[in-house]
């Protein structure tokens, strides 16, 4: 990895990706800027557990005992902007309360943790990760923002009257705004870019990694 | 470039960013105008219309409360200054101020944007010396918000009719 690419890009990638996740826009223009809850960051704790198990981010080559304090600080700022990215992708494809909120935490929850139990490598949870966080888009910003879009025809309304009645009222979804759902696909795609810049579990060691670690690397392998 | 001075560039950079990000969401824009002011403020870089500022003092004089806020708002369309919003909830403390009683949804109003003024103010304070007001501080108005918002037997002296307006 280049230095550019850990203190400068991968940096501001993610600041950009943790700032546009709380975009939100009302239809009537109006803006809101939320924060991440508690759980998001539970999730994004989660998730980058599962990064660190699958080779997709090695923590220790971006802070350990080897490097300077102004690299360490670089590395830090990495790992902290990536948390804050996680945690508000999370918040962004959550819908914002009622059961469907409840049923999505559940899912990503369960999926993460089941991730975690069967540690797949890069490319796999990679995958994993675009077909879950593709899915929850679509059913946020595609299906429920068409559902409750108040132009939609008699049939969607009727389909939503049977879906509230069914839910016994709890489903609680406040649409966002079509440019919100276009602001989160721009910071979905950020964040897989993010992901796949991360520094990877070595095979071969890197030309910024400390002598120590490259020597400790080429013994392993 | 040597790597130490991207990496302390790019350090500063992300701490930059970083800070405007969180300034931005502590201050909760509700538009897009007010986002880019609160950027730019955040860099210390925002500057109000100073010509329209006085338009809506003009107005303000002269009892044109309606067309001072318009010309406040103009002034300092991104709401970071608190001076201009102080001067917003100003004109809603006097269109709403009667000698019987004051009109509620304004002084409501009023309070609202006297709120955002002190959460722009570093101390939380603001000072204004106005030889036109009456109330040169954010406290004096909070308190005569609180007094128009309240309903306690004094309201019922006759001798209020009397008072100065604020």
């Amino acid at each position: 990895m280049t230095v550019g690419r850990e203190a400068v890009t991968l940096p501001l990638l993610l600041l950009t990706v943790a700032a546009l996740g709380g975009v939100r826009v009302a239809p009537s223009g109006t803006l809101a800027l939320v924060p991440p809850s508690l759980m998001a960051l539970l999730l994004a704790t989660l998730l980058l557990a599962a990064l660190v198990r699958s080779g997709t981010l090695a923590p220790r080559r971006l802070v350990n005992d080897g490097r300077v304090a102004l690299e360490n600080a670089s590395g830090a700022v990495v790992l902290v902007a990536l948390l804050a990215a996680s945690a508000q992708i999370f918040a962004l494809l959550t819908p914002s309360g009622g059961l469907l909120a409840f049923v999505v935490t559940a899912f990503f929850l369960l999926l993460l943790w089941n991730t975690l139990a069967v540690e797949p490598d890069r490319r796999q949870l990679l995958r994993s990760l675009v077909v879950v966080f593709g899915g929850t888009f679509v059913l946020k910003f595609v299906v429920l923002a068409s559902l409750y879009d108040p132009a939609s025809g008699l049939l969607k309304r009727v389909m939503l009257t049977l879906l509230e009645g069914a839910t016994l009222g709890t489903l609680g979804v406040v649409p966002d705004g079509p440019v919100t759902g276009y602001l989160a696909f721009l910071t979905l795609g950020l964040f897989f870019v993010a992901l796949i810049l991360l520094p990877r579990g070595l095979t071969e060691p890197g030309p910024f990694l400390p002598q120590s670690s490259q020597t400790i690397a080429r013994g392993r392998s | 470039m040597s790597p130490s001075l991207v990496r302390t560039i790019g350090l500063a950079v992300s701490l930059l960013y970083a800070g405007a990000i969180v300034r931005v969401y502590v201050r909760q824009p509700a538009t897009l105008p007010e986002v880019a002011g609160s950027l730019t403020s955040s860099v210390g870089a925002y500057r109000i219309d100073q010509a329209r500022f006085d338009a809506g003092l003009t107005f303000f004089r002269h009892d044109q409360f309606v067309e001072a806020r318009d010309a406040f708002a103009q002034a300092d369309p991104a709401r970071q200054d608190a001076r201009v919003q102080f001067y917003v909830a100003y004109a809603f403390l006097r269109q709403g101020w009667g000698r019987v009683y004051a009109d509620d949804a304004l002084y409501r109003a009023g309070k609202a944007a006297l709120e955002h003024a002190r959460s722009l103010a570093p101390s939380g304070s603001i000072q204004v010396d106005d030889p036109d007001l009456r109330l040169k501080s954010s406290e004096e108005m909070a308190a005569e918000f609180d007094r128009g918002l309240t309903r306690e037997l004094s309201d019922l002296n006759p001798v209020r009719v009397f008072r100065e307006r604020p």
